[in-house]
Parts: C-alpha cells; structure tokens; sequence
C-alpha cells in the first residue's frame, strides 16, 4: 500500500511539475513540458524575475488546487502563464527578496482569479480567448499598488544582467533578438538569441513568423517615424512578433491567408503601440517599462479575432493543437475527410435511389426552399417506371417504405391527401401527405409525398432512425412519386430550409460517410451493423496487447489502454500516446493522435475510419495528416511548405472490405512516391486481430481484453500480484 | 414461286381446341434464333451440341431484380449464393461480383468456395452433414456455421473446447409456416419448443454464442405470406433468445425457395400467371419485419435465393438426331440432351423453342433423350411441327440444379459457354472426354488387356 502511494505521489507531483512548465511554453504558444523546460531555464539569465515568474505560477498553480480546481484542468498551462507573466514583470523590476515574493506571491493569485473571471467573461460575450489580458490589467494594477508600498523600492532595485553580446552584431540582428528577449522580461541578445532557437526547434512557422511580423513592423515604424536606427533599438517591437505568431500561426490556421492577416495586424499595431506611448509619456511614465506596451499586442490580436470569427473567415483554427504545424496538418486532412455537412441525416429509406433534384435546383427547391432534396428510383432502363408508366404503381418509388431518417419525435402528420394521377399535380395541399419531426439534435426534418393514408406513425410518437414511417406516394405537388426531404427552420409546413446533408451511404461503389450528394446521384443508405458495431464498442479500462513484428522478427509491443477524455471521448492510451477515436452515425473513426506512439500511428495509418455496414466488398477512401506518415525534418519541411501550398499535404488512404472481418489497402502520397499497403483483421467480437503496415504487424495478444483496473475493483492490491 | 416440300402430318380432327385469345394451337409455336443476339447456329458450329449456354446480363438483370426488391424494402439485406443451386466457378464468381456471400451445404460446395478466393468469413456453412474437419476450418476461417442437429452442437462444443475460444453459430429451424409438405428434417423445431430448450443447453455450457437464426421453408414456394409468418416466428424466437439468455441476435436467414419462371409439370398456368413476382414476396418479409423488429433493431436479413436468379440466365441448345413415329401415333424425336442433363425434368415443363421457324401444322410430340432407358422424356406432349434431323431445339429455364445435378452415364457432359454482356463467348467448363470419366480409375496389372 505504501509503494502505492509513494507512485501515486511521485505522479502527482511530476503533473504539478508538467502543468507548472507548460505555462512557460504558452507564452509562445507552445505546449508541452519540454519547450517549457528550456523557455524556464532560459529566464533564469535574470535570476531575479525567474524566481518571481516561477513564485508567481507556483502560488497560482497552489492555490487552484487549494480550491480543489482538477489537476488536468489545469495541466495545459493556459490557465496559469498569465500569473507567471505577472511574476517576471514584477521580478524584472524589484530585487527578490522575502518581502517582494510575498507580494509576487499576491500577485500571482490575482492573476490567476483574473483569469478565470475574464475567461468565463471572454468566451461567452466575446467568443474569445482570454489570452494575455489578464496579465496586463494585474501588471498594471500592481504596477500602480507599488507605487504605495516604499518598502518595495528599499532594497529592491536592482541592476539587470547584461551579456553584452549585441556590440558584436548588427543592429538590425540584435534588435530582433532583443525584442524576442523582451517577451519574457529579458531585453537582451542573448535570451532573445535561445528563445529564437528555441522557436526554430519547435515551430518552423513561429519562426518565419516572428521574423517577417518583426521586420514588418519595424520598418513600418521606422519609415514613419524617419530611423531606422531609433526602431531597431525600440524593444516593445516584440508586439509585432506576437501578433505575427498569434494571427499568422496560433488562432489562423497557418496559410497565405493567415501570414496575410498577420503582416496586416502587424502594420495596424504599429498604430496602436505608438499611441500607447504618447499615452502613457502623458502621466510622465516611460514607455521602455514594458509591461505597460504589452496592450498593443493584445488589443489588436484581439479585434482581428473578434471580427475574423464573427464575420466567419473560414481558417480560423478550431481546434489549436500543440504547434501551428500540428495545426495546420490536421486542418488539412479534416478539410479533406469531414467534406460533409454539420447536421446530416440517414437517407430516409431504403435501396438505390436517384436525387432526382438537390439543392438550388432548377424546379421548386428555390430560395427559402433550397435546401432539399427529392428522390426517386431508376429501373435498370434509366427511367423511373415500369410498364407504360401512366399509373403511379407503374412507378418503382411508390409504396416503397419510407424511413426515419434520424431519432426523435414526430410533431406534424397529415395523411389523408390522395394521390395524384400521373401527370397532375396538387396545388392546394402541395406538400402532399406530410411527416415533420424534430430529432434529438433540435433539427425540424419535413419528408413530403407519402402515399394516402400511408403514414403508420402519428404526432407525438417517438422513432428510432430506419423506422418506418410511411409509403412513397404522389400526394401534393408531385407529376412523378417521389420522396421529398428538407431541414427547416421551424414545425411549419413549408418553412424556410436550412443546410443538411447525408450519412453513411454508398455511391458510385464507394462508401461515404458524410459528403455532399449531388442531382443525379445514385445513393444507398449503408445501415451499420450489429457485429461490426460491436467489433469498435471499446469498453472503458479495456487493455489490449498487441506483440509487434517486422517481419518474421519480433520488434517490441504495444499495449494500450481504453479512456475516457474530460470532454467524454474516448482514447486509446498507450502510455506514449494518446488515439482519439470515436463511431459516428455509423462510421468508426480515428480522430487524432496526440503524443507520438509508431504503432498507435501504424493503427491511424491502417484505419482511419471503418464504415459499420456489413456489406462485401466495401470501398472507401480518406486522408492522413503528414505528422501519421513522416516526422522530424520532412515532416517540418511539408507543413511549411503546405502552409502556402495546401495540396502538397494529401495523403490517401483507400481501403476495401474482404469478407466481415477484413480490411485491406493502400496509404499512398504520390509527391514522395510514397505507398504502404495496410490490412486489418478484426477480432470475431470485439477489437483489432492483426494490424499491418507494409512488414510491420500488430498481432494482439490473446485474452488481454480486461484491464488489471477491472480486477482491482474486486481484489485491491492483493490482484497486482496476481497479473 | 415453289411451295418448300412440307413433311405430312397426321391430324386428329377434334373441335373446340380454340382458346379465348383466338390463337391456334395448330400454328403457334416458339422460335428462338439467338441467344444475347448470338446465332444459336454459330453457339453449336463453335462448342458443339448439346451445349449450356448462360447470359451474364440475364444473371446480374435478374440478381439486381432481385436485391434491389429487397433491398428497397429493408436497410439490412445480405445475400447468400447458394452453390448447389449452380456451383459453375464463373456464375458464382458474378454472383459474388454482385455482393452475394456463398452458401454452401457441405465441405466440397465449401471448397469450391474458399478455392475462388472467398474469405472464409463471407461463407454461410449450411447442411445437415459437417464433417468434423470440415467444422474445424470453418470455425478457424471465420465462417458463420448453422447448426442443424445436436450432434453437431456436440462436435462444436467439443471443438471450442479444442480451439479454447467460444463459437459463433446460427441456429437451423424448421417450423409451420403453412406450407405443405412441412421441411421438419432439417434443424430444430421452433413451433414444439424444441430449439428454445437446445438453445437453453447451449447457454449452460457457455461455449457457443447464438448470434443467427436460419430457416428454408421449402422450395418454389407459391404462397408469400408463408414468408410473413416464418419472420414473426423467427423475430419472436430472437427477442426470447435476447431477453432471457442474453444472445444477440446479429442476422436473420430466410433461405430461398422463391420461385423461378420454369413450370411445375402440375400447373395448369405458365408461371407468370400462377406466380406472384418476387416484389410481393420481399413485400411481406419487409412488412412482417418491420411489424415485428423492436424500434431500432435492423438485424441483418440474409437471403439465400438460387432459383429465382440464375434459372432464366441457363439454355439447353439440343439437336435433334432421330425422328421417330410411335405406334400411338404420335411423333417422337431423340435428342443428343435428356434427362442426364436435365436432372430436374422430372418436375419442371421447359419452355421449348426452335432455333428458326419451321413451317407445317403442330402436333403433339414426345422429346425423348439419348439414355437407352424408358424414363429418359423431356416432354410428353409438346406442340411441334414437323421437324428435320438436325433441327435445333433450345430448352429454358436451366440455369438451376441442372449442372449440379447432371449425371455422367453412359454420355460425355458437354460444354458450358458463358456470352458475356459485350457479347462475347467464353467456355467456363469444357467438354467432358475419356480422361475425365477416367482419370481417377486404376487398372490392376494382372487386368492389362492384351489385345
């Protein structure tokens, strides 16, 4: 029990640690302990403000947890490298002493309830990050509280560190590495010169970035104010650094577009950070105290976000993951496997239909009724009847069973309307025979034409997706039976239509599993099924333990665990990495992977996502990010480059079902010449048999599926022994 | 002009044989110069008479005709090739192009399968005998096996044993659906209790896993609503299974039995009048499962159907080689094709049609094959003209049992050809000759001839 807790101690205390230097590498909007790690030993050239800067996110971090707040809340750093900013600003001014960490101390917790509060405040009346505003507002206050307390200034100013390095340099270099100090409290060369190489390590964009938003400004500066010389020596130029790394690579995905946004945010600044001066040299304060520039930064980074995300500019990053490379590399591949629309729909029946008229078409789907579709069946004579088609049971749709397309409740029926004779229509009651449900999501699906008294559910009724809800008929405004299908804005017949499209269907022999269908599409719902549902059910706790082999020649192994994410999706935990997976409306699929595991990645190379249709001989395709394929400096190379030409960064992956439990395919990225053929056995109820790549192969050891947690329950300690 | 010599014909003179659509039966008759627009002459020039010939485009028309019935009225249909019915490589090769699994009822049709490359996960194992062998590959490779009698539970509960790993298994059932004869031979009664309490056994020894229930009604069954009846009664035994042994139930298998297009002996109609068409039959499965399924529930609906796809895709060209009058007075023609190859001319009347149009008034004729034994008729009384050695007679439906239950006696087997959909011919089994019939026999020495 004792060896127990000393590891859970040993845990606890390596989280507090991680959590402690992520806040260092948010600063650069970096994440993870190891950029963190060379960022906190790079402030310690100014021992006094990194001692405050650590004080400060120590009593920050502390006192979050002596308010019970969770410890992976807290783990990104987000929440805390505000108080650490705050602590450098305070440190880089007074000496340490007891008394001044006493009040870093403070100031540091301030930050921190700062924080939160801006934070709650930001992103619901703003939609916005918080980002540095706390930092600034709690500088400024204790900044202005200082001003009170003589005992600080006693014995608490101090001569600041100096390399001396920058007589050896251009002016036009050490200005820059200056300014790239300045953004943690360390105007000089020298930590400007191993934050930039930090940088260069880390993120090649942030790099480019922090290169043309700095020399962007700064001649912007210096031709407006008639010195190049005055702006170079001007260290609050790091602003321009900052918003070119924040607008260009951090909250824009990395693109033209973003390095764009960024050199304009840059040259707006310039505006903004000059005032700052004037302003702040009115109340005799001057403008080298730096923390007091910092606004400039903020505040601009800020009104570009607001009005990018309000006016909807489509690259904004949704999801900002550890670098803008990481970034970048998974915006481009969702681009390309997540074509679909966000409220998609089953098709609403069953077999091969045609779109016989799909959205802003020529007919009636028009205007506040564009977005609609209309289906019909085609006999293998391309017409959609049989016979002389003068009847409508001539016609292949009619009484065909019409399904629910989705779970929910049906609000509105009407079924009594007849069907027309072929060639007439209906203008009265021109939806015809109606159902309009609402499904669990909130959205209002109208399905129109059924045939008269056809309809076998009524208002109120609760129905699962694929129940049937009635018969295709000719009701309405209809020459031909046909089943129309909408999503509005409201339970009124006839209401305004909103965009929606189809899951889990085939076309044109491939499976997709949320893509926009087209007039004139010929398209199969694929409804999933239970086995194969069941074979990617992963239960939570569940350890499966895979032996590795190249070849002949066993290589290692692979064991991962099931988990549930804060936000409740699962991943698969292999100590080295994290796999977020997930099914979808009836397709499985491989999210992302966080943290690097080769054969997590073999796993995400092999099956990123699987239709859960038994069908033979299935067929589809999707996409890679780069970082699944290829690491270190080709990997860097590509997303730099992908960052202006986006279709250099698409990789494929075609992969085809063999009998139930088979996948077989090809990873190809034709640019490199590079190809890999991937196959996966599925394990007869549940999980993956074999995964291989090329001559690498997964094989999954038998009897692995509970983990030692699952027994732990039961037998405590006593069970560890046992395993 | 010359009036073409026309061979006499004796006519019994009766009255009343007009019929209400005012054709003769002395005149009407079948002509059918082509098949898939190949000229039956150029068929027989190349590959010989008697001759198989199969349409490709009939074969996936009729296997589409009868999926997308189905699968218009059900969102989970999987089909099953079923091999006895035609275990031609080709035709189950385009049946498995097409998205059928293979059905198979015994280790060679299982075989037969594997040997095309089918996984063995896409095979239905079928079939009152297993060998145990045969059960052990087909647990190792994944095939769904249906259990018929509790000897074989015994022998797969012996092999999870063996293997150390629990066994999936669709249970076979026989039950009353109101179709006469009753099959009760194959598997486990449902309507006596009797599959329930095997199912209660499986569950106590924990070493199979019921994921399917199986039934086969019958075989050219005429009445859809037995289908109706044979879902409720299966999707009731599945919902008991769940609810009170904890078994999923994953698929639905209804067999075949639908009919084809050839023509009982017994039946007054042609079949497309005696026939409901097969959209009536998926018609009532749909119903009755979407009647009786739980909300949600879409297990899979596996249907086995043989007949009704690939029959119409199968001719019999046969030449006449005697002509013959009998003493009753009727005439009699010798084909070089008889009952060896149309093994299921006991039950079914062929359509017969002539490869060009002959003149002269019909009588009634008997087709008599080439075997020297009494049984070997093809027809006992069609209406024919008077036909010239030679002649060409091509008989259809056959797609169905025929070349699976030829026999080998006394004649070589002939070839089969397959016309392809851009009207191209390819042999997809030669002509049998001396080696085949052969190959396998051993002549002791001391036997050595020495002529």
């Amino acid at each position: 029990m004792i060896q127990v807790s000393w590891e859970s101690w040993q845990e606890r205390m390596r989280s507090y640690g991680d959590a402690i230097l992520c806040s260092y590498s948010e600063v650069f909007f970096l994440r993870g302990r190891n950029f963190g790690a060379m960022v906190m030993a790079i402030t310690f050239l100014n021992p006094n403000a990194a001692i405050a800067g650590l004080v400060a996110v120590i009593a920050a971090y502390v006192f979050a947890r002596f308010i019970a707040i969770d410890r992976g809340f807290l783990a990104s750093g987000f929440y805390t490298y505000n108080a650490l900013l705050v602590g450098l600003a305070i440190g880089y001014l007074f000496k340490v002493t007891l008394l001044t960490l006493l009040f870093v101390m403070a100031a540091g917790i301030l930050a921190f309830v700062a924080t939160l509060t801006l934070h709650s405040l930001f992103t619901i009346y703003l939609k916005l990050p918080v980002f540095g505003v706390p930092f600034t507002l709690v500088t400024w206050t204790t900044y202005l509280a200082a001003a009170r307390f003589p005992n600080l200034y006693v014995s608490a100013l101090y001569n600041r560190p100096h390399s001396g390095l920058e007589t050896y340099l251009p002016l036009e270099i050490s200005g820059f590495l200056k300014s790239m100090g300045t953004i943690l409290f360390l105007p000089d060369v020298l930590p400007g010169l191993l934050f930039t190489l930090v940088l260069a390590v880390s993120s090649r964009i942030l790099l480019f970035l922090s290169i043309i938003g700095y020399y962007a400004g700064t001649a912007f500066v210096a031709l407006l104010a008639g010195s190049f010389d005055v702006a170079f020596r001007d260290v609050s130029h790091f602003n321009f650094i900052l918003i070119a790394m924040a607008l260009g690579g951090v909250f824009l995905v990395p693109s033209r577009w973003s390095y764009a946004v960024a050199l304009l945010g840059v040259l707006v600044s310039a505006i903004v950070l000059e005032a700052f001066k004037v302003f702040w040299s009115g109340f005799g304060v001057s403008g080298f105290v730096l923390p007091l520039n910092t606004p400039t930064y903020i505040l601009t980074t800020l009104l570009f976000l607001y009005v990018l995300g309000s006016t909807g500019f489509p690259r904004m990053a949704r999801f900002i993951r550890e670098t803008p490379e990481e970034t970048l590399d998974y915006y481009l591949s969702d681009v390309r496997r997540y074509r679909g629309t966000a409220v998609a729909l089953t098709l609403p029946f069953s077999g091969r239909w045609v779109v016989w008229q799909g959205c802003d078409a020529r007919w009636t789907h028009q205007g506040a009724l564009r977005h609609a579709y209309d289906f019909v069946i085609r006999g293998p004579d391309g017409l959609t009847f049989s016979g002389e088609g003068r009847v409508v049971t001539d016609y292949h749709a009619y009484n065909k069973p019409v399904l629910s397309p989705a779970r929910g409740r049906v609000l509105k029926v009407e079924k009594g309307i007849p069907d027309n004779p072929i060639g007439q229509v209906e203008t009265v009651h021109r939806w015809g025979n109606v159902i309009i449900m609402q499904d669990v999501w909130g959205s209002y699906i109208c399905l129109a034409h059924f045939a008269q008294g056809s309809i076998r559910v009524a208002e109120g009724d609760w129905v699962e997706c694929g129940t049937l809800l009635g018969r295709c008929g000719n009701s309405g405004y209809s020459p031909q039976p046909h089943l129309h299908i909408q999503v509005q804005i409201s339970d009124r017949v006839g209401a305004a239509t909103l965009p929606f499209g189809f899951v889990s269907y085939l076309s044109g022999g491939k499976y997709r599993a949320n893509e926009p269908v087209v007039e004139g599409e010929e398209v199969e719902p694929c409804f999933p099924d239970k086995e194969q549902e069941a074979m990617v059910t992963f239960l939570l706790d569940d350890c499966h333990q895979y032996e590795v082999f190249r070849g002949m020649r066993r290589v290692g192994e692979l064991t991962f665990v099931v988990r549930c994410a804060p936000d409740g999706s699962t991943y698969l935990d292999s100590g080295r990495g994290k796999l977020y997976v997930g099914t979808q409306q009836g397709t499985f699929y491989v999210y992302s992977l966080v943290g690097d595991d080769p054969y997590l990645r073999a796993l995400f190379m092999a099956l990123p996502r699987l239709p859960l249709s038994a069908r033979d001989g299935l067929r589809w395709s999707d996409h890679l990010p780069i970082g699944i394929l290829f690491s270190g400096m080709i990997k860097d190379f590509l997303l730099l480059v992908a960052s202006v030409v986006p279709n250099i960064a698409d990789i494929r992956v075609d992969l085809r079902r063999i009998g139930r439990r088979e996948i077989s395919g090809v990873v190809s990225y034709p640019l490199l010449r590079f190809q890999r053929s991937v196959s996966v056995e599925l394990e007869e109820g549940l999980g993956f048999k074999t995964i291989r790549v090329d001559d690498l192969a997964l094989r999954r050891v038998s009897g692995s599926v509970r983990g030692k947690d699952f027994g732990a329950h039961l037998g405590g300690p006593g069970s560890e022994g046992m395993s | 002009m010359r009036t073409p010599y026309e061979r006499p014909v004796i006519q019994k003179l009766h009255s009343g044989l007009m019929n209400k659509f005012a054709s003769s039966p002395n005149f009407a008759r079948k002509v059918r110069d082509t098949i898939d627009a190949i000229p039956i002459a150029e068929l027989v020039e190349r590959f010989g008479s008697p001759l198989f010939v199969f349409s490709e485009a009939t074969l996936r028309r009729r296997f589409r005709e009868v999926r997308d019935a189905f699968t218009t009225r059900y969102p989970n249909v999987v089909f099953g090739w079923s091999y006895k019915t035609n275990y031609l490589a080709a035709i189950c090769a385009i049946c498995h192009q097409e998205g059928a699994l293979a059905e198979v009822v015994s280790e060679m049709e299982y075989d037969m399968a594997r040997r095309l490359g089918v996984p063995g996960s896409n095979i239905i194992y079928n079939g009152p005998h297993k060998s145990l062998a045969s059960l052990e590959r087909a647990v190792l490779e994944g095939a769904q096996i249906h259990v018929d009698h509790l000897d074989e539970i015994s022998d797969l509960e012996a092999l999870a044993v063996k293997l150390g790993r629990e066994i999936r298994v669709g249970l076979r059932l026989n039950l009353d659906t109101g179709i006469q004869p009753q099959w009760s031979r194959f598997g486990l009664n449902l309507d006596t209790g009797q599959a329930f309490d095997v199912a209660k056994r499986i569950h106590r020894e924990k070493k199979l896993i019921i994921n399917g229930l199986h039934c086969h009604i019958g075989t050219y069954i005429m009445k859809p609503d037995a289908y109706g009846v044979a879902v409720e009664k299966l999707v009731k035994l599945g919902y008991k299974l769940r609810d009170e042994l904890g078994y999923d139930i994953e698929y639905l298998d209804l067999g075949g039995g639908f009919p084809s297009t050839s023509r009982l002996k017994s039946s007054y109609l042609p079949a497309e009048m005696a026939l409901e068409p097969i959209d009536v039959y998926a018609e009532k499965i749909s119903e009755a499962l979407f009647n009786t399924l739980r909300p949600g529930d879409f297990p899979r609906l596996i249907l086995e159907s043989g007949r009704a796809i690939v029959d119409e895709a199968g001719y019999l060209i046969a030449t006449i080689s005697a002509t013959k009058r009998l003493p009753d007075g009727r005439r009699a023609y010798v084909m070089d094709a008889g009952i060896n190859l149309l093994y299921t001319t006991a039950w079914y009347k062929f359509t017969i049609e002539i490869e060009k149009e002959v003149r002269g008034i019909n009588e009634p004729t008997v087709l008599y094959g080439p075997l020297c034994m009494n049984i070997d008729v093809v027809d006992e009384g069609v209406l024919l003209p008077p036909l010239a050695r030679g002649t060409r007679l091509i008989l259809s439906p056959v797609g169905a049992y025929s070349v699976t239950q030829w026999m080998q006696f006394i004649e070589y087997r002939p070839a089969v050809v397959l016309i392809d959909e851009n009207k191209g011919v390819e042999v997809i089994r030669e002509a049998e000759d001396i080696s085949d019939i052969q190959r396998r026999e051993r002549l002791p020495t001391r036997l050595k001839l020495n002529y």
